[in-house]
């Protein structure tokens, strides 16, 4: 009880302390002594208690700049003249900086190096995290975006694969017979659609057909219109403001009539808001739902359960505290398993993917692989450190110069702590100005990064609070990353050993650091060099290879509807014109990402196939136009309707048949459609190289031709071209004649590699020129070091060469080691990027006698010429001043 | 240089330190003049002001004994200066030219 009351009646212990640490000395002890004077007196009036809480606010009410104000009475003259480092940081500052400014104008090559590696290692960071964070940001603007998932197709066949698209009917059932989901929209998505406002002005469009809960699932805003009966009656339309300028510029779109592809005139309703850049719903046009059977039949067989497009989508938003777990456990096994038997209900299985996952998983089509943004991230990692390292050996190397200045600074009282500061601040100084010029240089360079990914990227610094968070957390972390250190050694530097001139190499401990950061740094150029190759020639070999189909010289026409008539038309007068060789009408060109895969019931066999079998559509001159060699029977006879069948190689060996001639004249009934089959095809890969040759059958059925391919003469190419579009426009007047060439849509496949490639090129530039630029400031400081040594040898007889060779002995030395670790480890990495192909090049030992051949060259260019500087000069001049 | 300009809360510290001669120091001077204004005073309020007179070189302070009641630390003692009773002067011979000048009728009713 004493005790306490002892305790008591003292005031709060933080307080008083606080206040001795906030406090300015000179203050200090008179306030402590007042406010404890104070609180006795009121302990005794009004109880401790009180006393105390009175002492608390009484030191808020204190709290102001003249308490910490550093300006006394009694020394206000002297105060200018006494340093006090501890008590006046702002001043020391002051000082920090203006020697930082002074040593940096004094050596200038070596703050340009330093400058110009970090703002290039910089620049590349914020473009990468540009590219990362507008990926990251897709489609994350729709509210409730954590409820919206999209139901796609699992075919659970001999293996599992997937398909972004539904049956039809799978949105009416999931709509009508659960209560899981607040909304549930169908939406199928056409591209390359010709929508005419008159019969001159018509465009080519992405469009889609989407039920009126679309514009409730997404956020979409209308500007004109209503959103609640939008999409709802039939012949409506609504168009972005974008299209709207562009078809009536500043006239009010609003029922306006347009055409789409001469099968549907629709009358505009309403006017969407632009769509933002980050979202992968690129349709600028909506069509209502309901009028997809009057423009493409094909897609909306009512009670059709078999057939999936992966453009025929449906997207749900469940109710609050309904998981997709769950409905992905009941609902849709449900499905499967009221409205298919019990076999096709094993084959057919739906599941639900979130929103944000629709970017980047690549079985489901998404647009980026979350991989390569990794990729991108390291590479912007690695790119910062060898700008780093550039900095750290510059600085250690240079320490050496500097001990003179250290040991002053020592013998004047210099703590450790100001000279650290001191190197930090001047890091700072050169980092700060680097951080500017990349900024200029992201600034420069976004327009042709966003020329390569086909994207909008912007940079704006005032409003993009996470591209400043991001600034100010790397800047800090350059900093201290790469000044810490130096300054650590610099500062260690025992004053009279400095003043000598002598912290030797070892005591200053920064050779053998140096050492291993140029290994390092050699090994993430090398790392990247062996990188570039092997996608290089992975790429090369994927887009040269023989696909076992004729792939140069065919032009592909899209057909804007398949009337037999004009299509048989069209055939006869193209086979007629003097470049053509072949004309076939097809819904898609033997190598495609669109393929479609479904059962097969083979001849008198009771159940179907346990494996899916990808099916193509195509007229009798498929086969001669593409030069795809048939191994057994006959090709197809010309037919528009299904009644034959070719398979390829693969096929016959699933059906476990022992030769090729088995299946010939055998009935098959592949999409629940019977027919004969004819003939066995070669093998050709009709997907990319990532997949896999799997079975495939070939059949006439003229309603799904929605291509033409030409097989054409290249020697005179533009005459042809000039022929088949007076063709096409005498056909079809209200389309717009564009074509393709089918090794331009092989290469479509490769699109995000190719991109991937380039921009790990221009990385990987980037980051042997900052290795180079590093090494030549090392070798500079070596060369400085040894003027003397080099001056000897001279006097004494040495070589040029013999003293190149002196500085290039010691740089493939660490080159040889650095090879031996990035090689490894550039092959296990790699060796994971090429697994995602089924057909690959092995790497070879050329590509890394080649890397390291690269490397070699590059480094010796640049110690070669540094140090051919040093050998050339004269001894005389070195050997002078002893 | 700031101006030596006397505030009014300035003033009435200043007459306060006057007032208490040899015993002037924050916390006798805040309870003096919270009894005499008859509201509640923050020591802080009155540290501040007294800082700004010594800097405008009105007061000049020293620094008394340890005392027990204090904890043992020592307490800042004022003492007006030539400077700071010139002011004070001032001030009260501005306040008696502006009494003198109201006309009768200004406080008439």
């Amino acid at each position: 009880m004493n005790r306490k009351n002892k305790i008591n009646s003292q005031p709060p212990r933080w307080a008083e302390r606080l206040l001795g640490r906030i406090a300015a000395p000179h203050h200090r002890e008179e306030i402590l002594g007042d406010l404890y004077e104070l609180f006795h007196k009121r302990g005794q009036r009004y109880g401790y208690t009180k006393a105390r809480l009175l002492y608390v606010l009484e030191m808020v009410l204190l709290l102001h700049p003249r308490l910490w104000r550093n300006t006394s009475r009694s020394t206000h003259l002297d105060s200018k003249f006494i340093f006090d480092s501890q008590s006046n940081p702002t001043a020391m500052f002051n000082n920090h900086l203006k020697v930082a400014f002074r040593k940096i104008s004094r050596h200038k090559s070596y703050t340009l190096i330093n400058a110009v590696s970090l703002s290039l290692g910089i620049a590349c960071a914020i473009l990468i995290f540009t590219l990362v964070k507008y990926h990251l940001s897709f489609d994350d603007f729709h509210a409730d975006q954590n409820r919206i998932y999209r139901i796609y197709t699992e075919f659970h066949g001999e293996k599992v694969t997937y398909n972004t698209g539904v049956p039809n009917p799978l949105g009416e059932a999931f709509r009508g017979g659960y209560n899981a989901a607040e909304e549930v929209g169908r939406i199928a998505f056409l591209p390359k659609r010709v929508v005419s406002v008159s019969p001159e002005k018509k465009f080519e469009e992405d469009i889609a057909f989407a039920d009126p809960e679309f514009l409730s699932i997404f956020n979409f805003p209308l500007i004109q219109g209503n959103p609640k009966t939008a999409l709802q009656d039939r012949n409506t339309v609504l168009i972005t403001d974008e299209i709207a300028k562009k078809y009536f510029g500043t006239q009010d779109p609003v029922g306006q009539l347009l055409r789409v592809d001469d099968s549907l005139l629709v009358r505009i309703t309403g006017v969407l808001q632009d769509l933002p850049p980050n979202t992968d719903f690129r349709s600028q046009i909506y069509i209502p739902f309901s009028n997809l059977q009057d423009h493409s039949p094909w897609m909306v067989e009512k009670d059709w359960w078999f057939s999936v497009n992966k453009e025929m989508q449906c997207f749900v938003r469940l109710k609050p505290g309904i998981s997709a777990a769950s409905v992905n456990k009941t609902i849709l096994p449900a499905i499967s398993n009221t409205y298919y038997d019990k076999e096709p209900a094993q084959y057919f299985q739906f599941r639900l993917q979130p929103l944000s996952d629709v970017h980047f998983n690549p079985e489901l089509r998404g647009k980026t692989d979350k991989k390569n943004l990794r990729t991108f991230a390291w590479i912007g990692f690695f790119l910062i450190l060898t700008a780093c390292v550039n900095f750290i050996n510059l600085a250690t190397a240079q320490a050496i110069g500097r001990s003179r200045e250290i040991g002053v600074r020592k013998a004047l009282g210099s703590r450790r702590a100001p000279l650290f500061w001191q190197f930090i601040t001047e890091t700072a100084v050169i980092a700060g100005l680097a951080m500017v010029v990349a900024l200029g240089l992201a600034y420069l360079a976004l327009p042709f990064v966003n020329g390569w990914f086909e994207i909008d990227l912007t940079l704006n610094l005032l409003t993009d609070r996470y591209l400043l968070a991001f600034l100010s957390v790397l800047l800090l972390l350059v900093v201290f990353f790469s000044g810490a250190y130096p300054g650590l050694i610099l500062a260690r530097f025992q004053p009279l050993l400095a003043l000598k001139g002598m912290p030797a190499q070892r005591s200053a401990g920064g050779f053998s650091l140096r050492k291993g950061l140029v290994v390092g740094q050699f090994a993430i150029s090398q790392l990247l060099i062996i990188g570039t190759l092997i996608i290089t020639t992975q790429l090369r070999y994927s887009q040269q290879a023989d696909m076992g189909f004729q792939k140069d010289a065919i032009v592909i026409l899209p057909v804007p509807d398949n009337q037999k008539s004009k299509l048989s038309a069209l055939g006869a007068e193209f086979s007629e014109l003097s470049g053509v060789e072949n004309a076939t009408f097809f819904d898609t060109p033997p190598a495609s990402e669109a393929v479609g895969s479904t059962s097969i019931r083979f001849d008198s066999r009771p159940e179907a196939e346990d494996f899916s079998i990808a099916i193509k559509s195509a007229d009798h001159q498929y086969v001669p136009t593409f030069k795809i060699p048939i191994l057994a029977g006959r090709n197809l006879n010309p037919s528009d309707t299904i009644r034959e069948y070719l398979l390829n190689e693969t096929a016959v060996k699933a059906l476990r048949l022992a030769s090729l001639d088995d299946v010939l004249g055998k009935p098959a009934t592949i999409n629940g459609r019977p027919g004969t089959i004819v003939g066995v095809m070669k093998d050709f890969h009709f997907q990319s190289f990532r997949a896999a040759i799997e079975p495939l059958c070939l059949t006439t059925r003229s309603e799904s031709y929605g291509s033409c391919g030409i097989n054409v003469n290249l020697a005179n190419l533009g005459p042809t071209l000039a022929g088949l579009e007076k063709v096409w426009t005498t056909l079809y007047p209200s389309s717009i004649f564009t074509y393709r060439f089918m090794d331009e849509e092989i290469g479509r496949f490769y699109k995000l590699d190719n991109m991937l490639l380039r921009l790990i090129q221009a990385f990987t530039g980037i980051a042997i020129f900052v290795g180079c630029l590093g090494l030549y400031g090392l070798v500079s400081f070596m060369a400085a070091q040894k003027t003397k040594e080099i001056g000897v040898r001279k006097v004494l007889g040495a070589s040029n060469p013999s003293i190149l060779w002196l500085f290039g002995k010691e740089f493939i030395r660490l080159l040889l080691i650095a090879f031996a670790l990035a090689a490894p480890l550039a092959w296990w990495v790699m060796e994971g990027w090429l697994n995602k192909f089924v057909y690959r090049v092995e790497p070879g030992a050329g590509i890394f006698i080649l890397a390291i051949v690269i490397t070699l060259f590059v480094a010796l260019l640049t110690v070669g010429f540094r140090s051919l500087k040093a050998s050339r000069a004269n001894p005389i001049k070195a050997l002078r001043s002893e | 240089m700031k101006g030596t300009q006397l505030g009014e809360f300035e003033e009435i510290v200043l007459l306060t330190i006057a007032l208490c001669y040899d015993e002037a120091y924050s916390v006798a001077v805040m309870e003096e003049l919270s009894q005499r204004l008859e509201r509640p005073m923050s020591l802080g309020a009155v540290h501040r002001a007294m800082q700004r007179l010594e800097e405008k070189g009105l007061v000049q302070s020293r620094l008394g004994e340890a005392t027990a009641e204090r904890g043992g630390r020592r307490k800042r003692l004022f003492t007006v200066t030539m400077a700071g009773e010139q002011s004070l002067r001032e001030a009260r011979r501005i306040r008696n030219e502006l009494w003198e000048g109201i006309p009768k009728t200004a406080f008439g009713i």
